[in-house]
């Protein structure tokens, strides 16, 4: 009966190459440049960030898929990393939407979404219809009630289309958090000043992402630039697809659109 | 006399705004309209803590080639893992960023992968409900997930045992 061991020498030879395979492995480890920190090499938005920046012929979207969203949370959770929030507020938020035979819509939103929906509704008595997931954030209004009602003049429009918050000239009267009608404003008890969603100004003039469309698995959160031909949320802008914003009524004119929301989502 | 005297304070009232205007209008202000042109500038201070896989994947090829082989390609490394900027700074590691474990596994799997949860539909995600799922492939209700599925790559171990066992064709 043959035995099927290799010999020792045949195990000696295969041990000298996976030493020596694992040698040269470890030393071409320590040759191959670790390059991290290289932060601004990379880059997301195609041309934006090497340099030159023209503020005046920018135009960007973000365009929510809810047909897309699972309601993971990861957003939130970037969100809440990127800029340390403090915990009780939120920047951007997941709502579920359970609608019920009755046509009757219940929306929860425990945490913000941040710990994501492990379970179920159990308090709803009806069979349920339909669920679905509405990741909110800031509409970046053309026409901005918050940017209109500042008596500091300290909320503005760039002339890139973000509305964001000047820390320094904001006195916390609030009532800009009044005026939105998405309710994406809070006053940070940090630093007692208005703090909203900024679509990650410091990221997206850098050419990175925004954070949540960053780490959104399902690619339900798409940012990108409309003078750029080759970007998706132009293709999906001219497309044929259904796009809609919230509270079109009030003539904001957000630069946030919707796609697969449902006539109940507000 | 008198009509001297009010244009004389006219101008002098003319000549105190704009004084007062010049000092406490701020510096930049009205560069693109009413506000702080500055602000903007101030508003790309804020630190960026979230990079990208591919800044991760530059210092972890081993992870990085089961990640992109897999299907979970499109997760972030940093929802699960923590920010890149806990983790490095400069060309520095300053931080090591906690590893998931047992449990915490499944919880995190379960934040996508639950069917329970009804909007997720079978487009975009495969979901499970547990425990059925441990049930249906015979193991021990106490496995976590990463005891049969690879977090990076979730079907790596799977198909190659399916084809090991000959119930899926190679290729």
């Amino acid at each position: 009966m043959k035995i099927n061991d290799p010999s020792p020498d045949m195990k000696k030879r295969s041990f000298l190459k996976n030493v020596l395979n694992g040698t040269i492995a470890g030393s071409l480890y320590l040759v191959y440049p670790m390059g991290a920190g290289s932060l601004e090499t990379l880059e997301q938005i195609p041309g934006i960030g090497d340099g030159a920046y023209d503020i005046h012929a920018q135009e960007f979207t973000f365009i929510v898929d809810i047909t897309r969203c699972i309601g993971c949370g990861s957003c939130c959770v970037a969100d809440k990393r990127e800029y340390n929030v403090p915990d009780g507020n939120y920047r951007t938020w997941v709502e579920r939407y359970v609608k019920g035979f009755s046509d009757q819509i219940y929306v929860d939103c425990p945490n913000g979404g941040l710990d994501g929906y492990q379970t179920p509704r159990s308090d709803i008595k009806e069979e349920i219809r339909d669920t679905f997931f509405v990741p909110k954030l800031c509409n970046m209004c053309k026409e901005a009630p918050c940017v209109q009602v500042c008596p500091v003049g300290a909320t503005f429009i760039t002339p890139d289309g973000f509305v964001l918050v000047d820390e320094k000239r904001c006195v916390g009267c609030a009532y800009c958090i009044q005026a939105c009608p998405y309710s994406v404003r809070f006053i940070n008890p940090v630093t007692r000043v208005v703090e909203k969603c900024t679509w990650c100004y410091h990221r997206v003039r850098k050419g990175l992402l925004p954070a949540c469309v960053e780490v959104c698995p399902t690619g339900a959160r798409k940012f990108g630039s409309l003078k750029d031909e080759t970007s998706e949320v132009y293709k999906i802008l001219k497309g044929p697809g259904v796009l809609t914003v919230l509270r079109k009524e009030m003539g904001t004119w957000p630069a946030l659109y919707y796609k697969g929301a449902r006539r109940e989502v507000v | 006399m008198r009509l001297v005297l009010v244009c004389i304070s006219i101008l002098v009232m003319v000549g105190l705004g704009f004084l007062f205007k010049r000092l406490l209008r701020p510096d930049s202000f009205g560069v693109y309209g009413s506000y702080r042109a500055d602000a903007i500038n101030e508003a790309l201070e804020v630190p960026i803590r979230h990079g990208t896989n591919g800044s991760c994947f530059k210092c972890h090829p081993f992870e990085a080639k089961i990640h992109k082989a897999g299907l979970h390609k499109t997760i972030s490394c940093e929802f699960c893992h923590g920010t890149y900027a806990d983790h490095v700074e400069g060309d520095k590691k300053t931080g090591t960023l906690p590893v998931k474990t047992g449990d915490q596994i499944t919880t995190l799997c379960l934040r996508c992968h639950n069917t329970e949860i009804k909007a997720r539909s079978e487009e975009v995600i495969k979901t499970v409900a547990m425990p059925d799922h441990l049930r249906d492939q015979q193991v021990k209700l106490t496995h976590t997930c990463n005891q049969c599925h690879h977090v990076h790559a979730p079907l790596k171990y799977i198909n190659r045992a399916k084809q090991i066992t000959g119930l899926m064709e190679k290729g």
